[in-house]
C-alpha cells in the first residue's frame, strides 16, 4: 500500500516535470537554453537552501563524508541538457524524446537488474518486460 | 552517418538521467532527502552558470525581462527531485522511472488536449486514449512486480 502511494507521488511529480518542460521550451527560445536551464537550477538551489535552513534536522556534513562518485548527480543534469540542446534542432523534439525515454527506461531496468551504482538488486521479470512494452507502445501511439 | 550517432547520444542522455536518479537516491538514503536534492541543484547551478557565461550567444531577452510566470518551472523541478530522492531507495530505479515517465506523458497528453501553457490544442483521439491506458497499465505492472518480489521474499527468506 505504501509502495502504491510512493508510486502515485512520483507519478504526480512526473506530471509536474511536463509542466516544467512546457515552460522551459518557450523560455529557452527567448533567453537561450543555457540561461533557461540556469534559472531552474538556480531557483531550485535557492529554494532548497531555504528549506535546509528551516529543516528540523540537517546533516550537510554527511554529504561530504560519502564517496566522491555519489556526489556526481548534479553533474549529470547539465549533461542531459546539453544532449537535448544539441539533438533537438537536428532530429526534432519527437525523435529526441523517444531516444531519451528509451535510454532512460532501459538504463533504469539494467541498474536494478544488475544492482549497479550500489542499488539493491531487482531482477527483470515478466511484469517489468510487460511494463517496458506498454511504454514503448504508448510512445508509438502518441 | 550523423543520425545513428545522434540516436546513441540520446540513449546516453536518457541513461544519464536514470543514473542520476539512482545516484541521488543512494545519496539521499545516506545523507538525507533535502541535503541530497540541495547538492544536486547547487552543482547543477554552478555548472550551468559557467556554461552560460562562456558559451551562450547573446539574446535580446534576459531572465530578468521575461514575464515572471515563465520562471516558475523550478518549483516543479524541486518537487520532482525530492520525490525521486525519496522514492528510489524504497521502490527501485526502474519503478520510479516508469512512474515519472508515465506522469510526464499523461500530463503532456492533457496539456495538448486543453492547450495549456499557450500550446496549440491537440484533442485526445482514440490512439491517445489507448496510449493513456497503456501508461497506467505500465505502472500497474511495475507495482505487481514489486508485490511478487515481496511475496517471494516473505516465502523463502534467503
Amino acid at each position: 500500500m505504501r509502495h502504491a502511494l510512493i508510486l502515485l507521488g512520483v507519478l504526480i511529480a512526473g506530471m509536474g516535470l511536463s509542466v516544467e518542460a512546457g515552460l522551459l521550451g518557450p523560455l529557452g527560445e527567448q533567453v537561450g537554453h543555457l540561461s533557461a536551464t540556469l534559472s531552474i537550477f538556480m531557483v531550485g538551489a535557492l529554494l532548497l537552501s531555504l528549506a535546509l535552513v528551516f529543516a528540523p534536522k540537517r546533516q550537510l556534513g554527511a554529504l561530504f563524508k560519502q564517496p566522491r562518485w555519489l556526489l556526481t548527480g548534479g553533474i549529470l543534469g547539465p549533461v542531459y541538457v546539453i544532449v537535448l540542446t544539441l539533438a533537438t534542432p537536428l532530429v526534432g523534439v519527437g525523435m529526441t524524446m523517444v531516444g531519451i525515454l528509451c535510454g532512460q527506461v532501459a538504463a533504469s531496468v539494467a541498474i536494478d537488474h544488475f544492482g549497479w551504482l550500489g542499488s539493491e538488486q531487482r531482477k527483470v521479470d515478466g511484469y517489468r518486460i510487460g511494463a517496458l512494452a506498454m511504454i514503448l507502445a504508448a510512445l508509438w501511439l502518441m | 552517418m550523423l543520425l545513428p550517432l545522434i540516436f546513441i547520444l540520446l540513449l546516453v542522455g536518457g541513461a544519464v538521467l536514470a543514473a542520476q536518479s539512482s545516484i541521488n537516491g543512494r545519496l539521499g538514503a545516506k545523507a538525507g532527502v533535502i541535503e541530497s536534492s540541495w547538492l544536486t541543484f547547487v552543482i547543477g547551478a554552478v555548472l550551468t552558470f559557467l556554461l552560460m557565461f562562456f558559451f551562450e550567444p547573446a539574446q535580446q531577452a534576459t531572465l530578468f525581462s521575461v514575464p515572471k510566470w515563465q520562471l516558475t518551472g523550478a518549483l516543479f523541478g524541486v518537487v520532482y527531485m525530492l520525490a525521486i530522492v525519496f522514492a528510489v531507495p524504497r521502490v527501485g530505479t526502474a519503478a520510479a522511472t516508469v512512474a515519472v515517465i508515465s506522469g510526464q506523458l499523461l500530463m503532456s497528453l492533457l496539456i495538448d488536449h486543453f492547450g495549456w501553457l499557450s500550446n496549440a490544442v491537440r484533442p485526445l483521439d482514440a490512439s491517445r486514449y489507448i496510449a493513456m491506458a497503456l501508461l497506467i497499465g505500465a505502472i500497474g505492472l511495475i507495482y505487481l512486480s514489486h508485490q511478487q518480489r515481496h511475496r517471494r521474499m516473505v516465502n523463502q527468506p534467503s
